[in-house]
């Protein structure tokens, strides 16, 4: 009993159990009763839902249709296969050649952007590279000026430097406005004077203005404190330029010193009256350009520092133009021109001003 | 490839075709309903001698494939059988599937039998169901459905015991299940 309440309830759950539309075998053999009892009732069972079967089967037992079908079922088999199959294959070509193509697209695509970073990194070091070398003179500088030649420039290094913190731009700007004013009586002096003769022929005018009043002065205390640390080196190294100095400039030494002191004690009441308004000016300019020609080396731009430097060293102010020497020298020996550099520091030490020792000492550890 | 896929149920080549664009999975499922499609056309065919079956075929078979990439379809065979009576309908107009509210009963219902076959509970309470909903059925519904479903009998046995056409028992049983699952839905 339970047995056959359970086969009745899978009975009742069979009434809707989806199952297919008769194939292609099925459909005559349903016609012509050749199907067994279970398949029979399984046809059957899917004909009550299905309106496609039923309908093929009253269509097939029409008289003359069956007839047809065979032929017509095989040609449209063999029409859907031809029809679908090469383009299945037609599309299963188009979709690998599509890939290919896309896979060497990516491929282009990849080369150019791999040259295009390349291409930038290139420039990016090159650039980097560029910018790192004035950083270097950049920092070579002060180590140079500090370690070396801390003796002269401070009183002219300090105020630069003291300006520029203040206001970095200025300088440019006077630099900037002074240039179409100041070139104009520098430039002929470079030019006409040799650079061995400047200091010979410009002294005497200069020496009374410049020399006695900015100069003396502001003596820092770093540059008395490490002359005092090694006085004897100072002592032996003051003492090899005149040494190593030919007779005939130390003449021209002795002479220029002499001609000093006439002109000090001949001009002392003019100087003191008239000359110094009358120089002031042209001392400014100067001192401007040569703050702007330390800007321009500071922020690395060697050879744009050093073309100041030379209009500044034909100047009259004797001072500027020993300090725009000895600048150029230090830039010539950032640029690693040490022929040059040796050449500017020797015509400093010539120039026998305050920056002499500096320079001295600089040669000494060139 | 052709052996895998006429392996598969009407609905995952459906999706194959719809989703893969697959058009093997179509030719395959097309192909499926061919015969079928050629015994129901074989009448409109046989009244309109000027149509040939070269042109009508085709056509039908091409608006098959357009309505399997666009329309969402439940049953295969009545999406064919409606694409056939439409295309011999109206020629020129190409009517959309919907499926009507007996065949989705019947669909949701057919999809919960299929669901419990593995979960015994839901199966149980599936039956329950079933039963109760026979019993609501008229006198010769229920008749019909005992005498086909439990005791196995054929639409001939049928027919000669009522003395009617196998067509006629065929539609009577198909309006009783109908019933049957729209009680079972609701």
């Amino acid at each position: 009993m339970p047995n056959n309440i359970h086969n009745e309830n899978e009975k009742l759950l069979k009434i809707f159990a989806g199952i297919r539309c008769l194939n292609k075998d099925q459909l005559p053999r349903y016609l012509e009763g050749r199907l067994t009892d279970v398949e029979k009732h399984l046809v059957e069972q899917h004909l009550v839902d299905c309106d496609l079967c039923a309908e093929a089967l009253l269509a097939l037992q029409q008289e003359g249709l069956m007839e047809q079908y065979p032929s017509l079922s095989t040609g449209i088999q063999q029409y859907i296969r031809e029809s679908i199959k090469p383009v299945s294959q037609v599309h299963k070509m188009e979709h690998y050649a599509r890939k290919v193509k896309q896979r060497e697209s990516m491929l282009i695509y990849f080369w150019l952007a791999a040259f295009i970073l390349g291409g930038g990194a290139l420039l990016f070091s090159i650039s980097q590279y560029n910018g790192h070398k004035p950083a270097a003179a950049r920092t070579a500088v002060p180590v140079v000026s500090a370690s070396v030649a801390s003796p002269a420039p401070p009183p002219a290094a300090v105020p630069v430097d003291s300006t520029q913190l203040q206001s970095s731009h200025k300088p440019a700007t006077l630099a900037a406005a002074a240039n179409p004013a100041a070139p104009a009586p520098v430039i002929p002096a470079v030019k006409k004077d040799t650079v061995k003769a400047a200091p010979t022929v410009k002294k005497p005018i200069v020496d009374s203005a410049a020399k006695k009043p900015p100069v003396a002065a502001p003596k820092p205390p770093d540059s008395s404190k490490k002359v005092a640390d090694k006085p004897k080196e100072n002592t032996a190294v003051a003492a090899k330029p005149a040494a190593k100095d030919t007779p005939a400039a130390q003449i021209v030494k002795s002479k220029e010193k002499e001609n000093d002191k006439k002109d000090d004690n001949d001009n002392k009441p003019k100087t003191g009256a008239n000359a110094a308004p009358a120089t002031s000016g042209k001392v400014d300019t100067d001192e401007y350009l040569y703050k702007a020609a330390m800007v321009y080396q500071q922020h690395g731009d060697l050879d744009e520092a050093i073309s100041r430097y030379k209009h500044l060293s034909g100047t009259s102010n004797s001072r500027v133009s020993e300090m725009a020497r000895y600048q150029m020298a230090v830039c010539y020996r950032s640029k690693g021109q040490m022929g040059k550099a040796k050449r500017m520091f020797k015509e400093v030490v010539r120039m026998d001003g305050t920056m002499k020792q500096a320079a001295q000492q600089a040669l000494d550890n060139m | 490839m052709y052996q895998q896929l006429s392996n598969l149920s009407d609905r995952e080549l459906i999706s194959r075709a719809r989703k893969l664009k697959d058009r093997e999975a179509e030719g395959v499922l097309l192909e499926r309903y061919s015969h079928l499609m050629v015994a129901v056309c074989l009448p409109y065919l046989k009244k309109n001698p000027g149509t040939g079956a070269q042109t009508v075929f085709p056509q039908l078979l091409q608006r098959l494939s357009n309505g399997l990439k666009v329309q969402s379809i439940q049953k295969a065979n009545e999406w064919v059988h409606q694409t056939i009576k439409t295309y011999f309908a109206q020629p020129e107009k190409q009517v959309p599937y919907y499926p009507s509210r007996e065949s989705r009963d019947r669909l949701h219902t057919e999809n919960r039998v299929e669901k419990a076959a593995n979960n015994t509970i839901e199966k149980q309470a599936l039956i329950a169901q079933v039963k109760t909903a026979i019993a609501k059925l008229g006198n010769d519904d229920r008749y019909l459905m005992e005498q086909f479903y439990l005791e196995n009998k054929t639409f001939a046995d049928l027919a000669a015991q009522k003395g009617t056409t196998v067509d006629k028992i065929r539609n009577q049983l198909k309006k009783a299940k109908s019933r049957l699952a729209t009680q079972l839905t609701n």
